[in-house]
C-alpha cells in the first residue's frame, strides 16, 4: 500500500505498540509516532526515518542511565513533549537526551530533561529549531556534567524560549555559524550561561544570564551581534557578565549589565561596537586587558560601579564618547547636557588593584581618594587620552 | 609569632608541589576558559613555584611555544584521557589527536599512559601518535 496520507501510529501501555522502538520500525518516513502517557524504559532509540514523534501527556522516557535517549541521523525529524530522565554518564563519550547528527530540518520541541549528561546535542546539521524546552542538570560543583544545548558544526539554528539550569554551559556552539539564540534563561551553570568557541555570524537577544559561573563566553568569533540581553550576579574571581576573547566587529547593544564581579571582560577584541549598554552595580564594569583595538563606548550609562573602566596598559586605542557617568563631577555652565570638562573613568587605583588585588581593602579610604584625584589631575600611570570629551549630564533614556 | 607566621609563609610560597586543580573554579592561564575537562586538563609549576593551570593541553602547548622560558625546570603535568582526574608527566605521555576525540580547544588533543594506550586507542579512532617533543612542533602552526 502506499497511501499519502501520513499515519498515526500509537504507543501505549495497552496499545498493540508498546515501545516507542516498536512505533518507530512500524513507522514510513513523514509519519507520526504518537506516544501516550506512561514511563517508557527506553535507551539509544535510534531514528532513520522522517518522523513527528509526539508525546501526548508528557511521558517518560527512562534511559536507565545506560545510553543516549534519543539518536537522530535522518533530516526532518521533530521531537516534542516528552520528558528525558537518567541518561548515561561518561568522561570521554558525550551521552545526551536527545543527539542530532547529520539532521537537516530538525524540530526539538517543548521537552523537559532531568538527571541527564548532555541534554540536547546537535552535530554537523543545518537548519533546526529548539524551543521551550527546560533542562535541570544537578551538578553544582563537579565539572562532571555536560551541556544543556550543545551544538556543533551547525549553520541556521533557532534556538528559542528555552529555561536551563545546573549544566556546564547552558547554550554552547561551537562551529556554528548563521545561528540566533533569543530569549533564552540560563542560569546557575556551573561554566558559561552562553558559550560561543569559533563561532562567527551568530547572534543573541532578549536572554536573561543569571549567577553563572562566567555569564556568557565569546572567544576566537567574530561578527557577533549581542543586544537586549540581562547579565546579572555573576559573582566570584573569575566570574565576568560577558568575557570576550579574541573576538572581531561584534556589536554590543541595549543590554544591561547589573551587579557583576565584572562586567564585560576584554582581551585581544577588536572593532566591537558597545552602545546604549546598562552598567549597574557592578565591581568592574568594563576590564581591558591585552591588545583590544578600535572600540567604540557610546551612549551607555556607567552607574554606581565600583570601577568603571580599568586598564592594564598605557596604549589606548578605543573611544569613549557621550556616555553617562555616576561618578562624574564636572559641571554644564552652557546647558546643552554635555558636561565641559571630559572625564576620565580609568582610576589609578585600578591599576593598583589589578597588580595587588588584596588592596582592595582600601577601596573607600581617603589615601584612595586621593591618589586617585592626583592622578585625575595629571595623568602618569593611566593612558592619558583615555577619556570622555563629551560626559552626559543626564543618564541615557 | 609573627616571625614564625613569616617563616611559614616563606616555606610555603618555596613549595614547587603541583597544586591540584580546582574543577569548575579554576581559569585556564592561556585561554581564560574555566577548567572543567579532567579528562583534557594540564598544568605546570615553574621552579620557582609559579603555578600555571589550563583547561586543554593544547593551551599548555601553545603557551609553552609562546613563552618557552616558563618550561625551563618546570613540572608539566597532563590528564590521562583514559583515568579522568589523574595527572601524568607530560614527557612521558604518549599523544593522540583523532578527530573521533574532541578536546576543549579544538585541537582533538589526548593524552594517555604510553604508546601502546595510544595504540589501542588508535583502533576504534582514526589519528596519529605523538610524543612530548613532536607535539611542541605538530602545534606550532
Amino acid at each position: 500500500m502506499n497511501s499519502l496520507q501520513a499515519k498515526v501510529i500509537e504507543v501505549c501501555s495497552s496499545c498493540s505498540v508498546k515501545t516507542i522502538k516498536e512505533g518507530i520500525r512500524q513507522a514510513a518516513d513523514y509519519d507520526v509516532v504518537l506516544v501516550k502517557k506512561g514511563t517508557y524504559r527506553e535507551y539509544n532509540i535510534e531514528v532513520r526515518k522522517r518522523l513527528i514523534i509526539r508525546s501526548q501527556g508528557r511521558a517518560v522516557i527512562d534511559a536507565l542511565t545506560k545510553g543516549h535517549v534519543f539518536q537522530v541521523f535522518s533530516d526532518r525529524v521533530t521531537i516534542e513533549g516528552f520528558h528525558f530522565k537518567n541518561v548515561a554518564h561518561s568522561y570521554t563519550k558525550e551521552y545526551a537526551a536527545v543527539l542530532l547528527f547529520k539532521s537537516n530540518h530538525f524540530k526539538v520541541l517543548n521537552n523537559s530533561f532531568e538527571k541527564i549528561f548532555f541534554g540536547i546535542l546537535v552535530e554537523k546539521s543545518k537548519n533546526g529549531y529548539i524551543k521551550g524546552n527546560t533542562i535541570r542538570g544537578i551538578a553544582r560543583d563537579e565539572a562532571g556534567s555536560g551541556n544543556g544545548i550543545h551544538l556543533w558544526h551547525c549553520e541556521n539554528i533557532l534556538v528559542e524560549n528555552n529555561k536551563i539550569s545546573g549544566m556546564r554551559d547552558g547554550i554552547y556552539l561551537e562551529f556554528v555559524e548563521k545561528s540566533r539564540i533569543l530569549k533564552n534563561t540560563s542560569e546557575n551553570n556551573i561554566r558559561y550561561g552562553l558559550h560561543f568557541m569559533f563561532s562567527n555570524d551568530d547572534e543573541y537577544h532578549y536572554n536573561t544570564f543569571n549567577n553563572n559561573g562566567a555569564g556568557v563566553a565569546v572567544m576566537f568569533s567574530k561578527r557577533i551581534n549581542m543586544t537586549k540581553n540581562l547579565f546579572y550576579n555573576n559573582w566570584g574571581p573569575s566570574s565576568y557578565g560577558v568575557l570576550l576573547k579574541e573576538i572581531y566587529d561584534a556589536r554590543i547593544e541595549e543590554n544591561i549589565f547589573r551587579e557583576n564581579t565584572t562586567g564585560i571582560y576584554l582581551e585581544g577584541s577588536t572593532r566591537v561596537d558597545y552602545k546604549s549598554n546598562d552598567f549597574i552595580k557592578n565591581g568592574w564594569a568594563v576590564k581591558v586587558v591585552g591588545s583590544s583595538y578600535t572600540n567604540i563606548f557610546k551612549n551607555n550609562n556607567f552607574l554606581h560601579n565600583s570601577f568603571d573602566v580599568s586598564y592594564n596598559s598605557k596604549i589606548n586605542d578605543n573611544k569613549f564618547e557621550g556616555n553617562y557617568w555616576s561618578s562624574y563631577t564636572g559641571y554644564d555652565l552652557n546647558r546643552d547636557g554635555i558636561g565641559d570638562v571630559p572625564f576620565r573613568p580609568v582610576k589609578l587605583f585600578s591599576y593598583v588593584v589589578n597588580k595587588t588585588p588584596e588592596t582592595i581593602v582600601l577601596l573607600r579610604s581617603l589615601f584612595v581618594d586621593i591618589i586617585n584625584f592626583s592622578e585625575r589631575v595629571s595623568p602618569v600611570f593611566t593612558p592619558d587620552d583615555l577619556s570622555d570629551e563629551q560626559p552626559l549630564m543626564k543618564p541615557v533614556k | 609569632m609573627s616571625m614564625l607566621l613569616l617563616l611559614l609563609m616563606t616555606i610555603n610560597s618555596c613549595s614547587v608541589q603541583p597544586e591540584p586543580i580546582q574543577y569548575g573554579h579554576d581559569e585556564c592561564s592561556y585561554c581564560k576558559m574555566t577548567i572543567v575537562d579532567k579528562a583534557h586538563s594540564a598544568q605546570l609549576v615553574t621552579k620557582k613555584g609559579k603555578q600555571y593551570k589550563y583547561d586543554a593541553v593544547e593551551c599548555l602547548v601553545w603557551n609553552i611555544n609562546e613563552f618557552p622560558e616558563i618550561a625551563e625546570n618546570s613540572i608539566l603535568l597532563v590528564a590521562d584521557y583514559q583515568n579522568p582526574g589523574n595527572m601524568l608527566s607530560a614527557g612521558q605521555a604518549s599523544y593522540i589527536i583523532s578527530t573521533g576525540i574532541k578536546s576543549p580547544m579544538g585541537a582533538n588533543l589526548s593524552a594517555v599512559e604510553d604508546e601502546q594506550k595510544v595504540d589501542s586507542l588508535l583502533q576504534y579512532f582514526k589519528g596519529n601518535k605523538y610524543k612530548w617533543e613532536q607535539l611542541l612542533e605538530v602545534l606550532s602552526e
